[in-house]
């Protein structure tokens, strides 16, 4: 997987491309981790994203909960597969998808 | 007719057969099946000593071909064979194709041969090309005369090695026809083919080859209706099979999703089928069974697809406790599982050390 990263002030847009699974998740985290300080929108971009799995949602989640608190978060360009991860999960729900 | 007793043939680095014993009466057609690899080739090739065995008899009549003593020009005599590319003379005509050996090895007049060959021609439909050369024929003409040159010989038995592998396919069908009517005549054909229709219509009797030997023999009914063994009805079913055990919680997990993708590939299942196995296999594997798995344990996964029946099934078998992950109180993993499986199905089983089972078809 790759994490591309753009930071607009108080603005990131982080970009996945390929899999978001077992293996690549932690990596995600540590990123967030690193970068969520003072931003108030995150955005994800999914438009290369191919394969999503509870893995992944949990860091999504674990996103989510911490842009609850500091502004908002938005998944954008998700692909078929994808949203139909997010539907039976319920996460469609949980999420702000554009 | 044929009786081979213990034939093993080795090369330096294959032993395609290991110990074959079997039986070929008068008048049987054989067809013989099997995947690439597995001495079908071989075995005739050994009949008809092309191939001397490494050990082993095979008689044929009275004659035991494998002694050093026999005159194995004059076992040939009676015993034709057909090849994959069809060895015709390119400088001579096709009726010349045919009369050179009668007249040189049954020391048959010119006349006799012409007559006899032409004869052999118009049985096998080509009495018009007697006067063109091989170049001038079609892959399946020139077949059909490798098969009539053959018959000149009047042999007693005729072995076909892949008769039909190098024709266009459009081809296929009229040396099937040729070598079918054949059949009726009498004589005792051994066929390798890959054309499974035409292994099961042709035949009395079917030898399924794997492991080093006659994996299974029967009838046409029996082996490609009712295979008893489980390598035979893998092949008859075409079903494609990929298979990986998982021994520790350190397991090469990319690697082996790259291992499923590239089987999923090479097999036509469609990217949405790869992303599913990928789906359940970690949801339900890794995030659930190995997850509750103690450091020590052993997973078997199997994933078998069927081109024929469109379905892919993924199984999973694991050691310890008996565990059903469809208790698991990991809904987010099972979710994602079973919207991938048109069923996830449980049993406890005892096969080996193990103990558990899972059944997934795939969506």
């Amino acid at each position: 997987m790759n994490i591309n990263k753009a930071i607009n002030e108080r603005e990131l847009i982080i970009a996945l491309e390929g899999r978001l699974d077992t293996a690549t998740a932690p990596e995600l985290e540590a990123k967030l981790n690193q970068s969520l300080n003072g931003i108030e929108k995150l955005v994800f971009d999914f438009a290369a994203l191919d394969y999503l799995s509870s893995a992944g949602l949990r860091v999504l989640l674990s996103a989510q909960k911490t842009m609850n608190k500091q502004g908002k978060m938005i998944v954008r360009n998700v692909n078929e597969t994808i949203s139909e991860i997010f539907e039976v999960t319920g996460f469609s729900n949980i999420l702000t998808i554009e | 007719m044929i009786k081979i007793n213990h034939l093993r043939k080795e090369y330096p680095n294959a032993t395609p057969l290991k110990d074959v014993s079997v039986e070929i009466n008068r008048g049987d057609i054989i067809s013989i099946i099997g995947p690439s690899g597995t001495g079908k080739s071989t075995l005739i090739r050994c009949i008809n000593r092309l191939e001397t065995p490494t050990s082993g008899e095979i008689w044929v009549g009275d004659n035991c071909i494998t002694d050093k003593k026999c005159d194995i020009n004059k076992i040939r005599q009676k015993m034709g064979m057909v090849f994959q590319s069809f060895n015709l003379f390119n400088h001579l005509n096709i009726i010349e194709n045919i009369m050179a050996a009668p007249m040189d090895l049954l020391g048959k007049s010119k006349q006799q041969a012409y007559d006899d060959g032409m004869q052999l021609l118009r049985t096998v439909g080509l009495a018009d090309k007697a006067f063109n050369y091989p170049d001038e024929l079609s892959g399946g003409q020139k077949q059909r005369v490798a098969i009539a040159r053959t018959l000149a010989m009047d042999p007693e038995i005729i072995l076909f090695d892949e008769p039909t592998s190098a024709l266009d396919p459009t081809m296929v069908g009229e040396v099937q026809t040729v070598i079918k009517d054949l059949g009726k005549k009498g004589l005792t054909m051994m066929i390798v083919t890959h054309e499974m229709r035409f292994a099961r219509e042709i035949a009395n009797r079917v030898f399924y080859m794997d492991d080093g030997g006659i994996y299974e023999e029967g009838t046409p009914e029996q082996i490609f209706d009712n295979p008893q063994r489980e390598k035979t009805a893998r092949f008859i079913k075409r079903v494609k099979v990929f298979e990986k055990d998982i021994t520790s919680k350190n397991f090469d997990f990319i690697g082996f999703n790259t291992s499923l993708e590239e089987f999923g590939r090479r097999s036509g299942i469609s990217q949405k089928s790869i992303y599913h196995m990928q789906s359940v296999f970690e949801e339900l594997c890794v995030q659930i069974i190995i997850a509750e798995m103690s450091n020590e344990f052993k997973l078997n996964i199997t994933v078998e697809y069927s081109q024929e029946e469109e379905s892919i099934l993924m199984q999973a078998k694991y050691n310890g406790k008996t565990f059903n992950p469809i208790n698991s109180d990991n809904i987010l993993s099972l979710k994602i599982a079973q919207n991938a499986a048109e069923s996830i199905e449980y049993s406890e089983i005892s096969e080996d050390e193990y103990t558990n089972l899972i059944i997934a078809k795939i969506k």
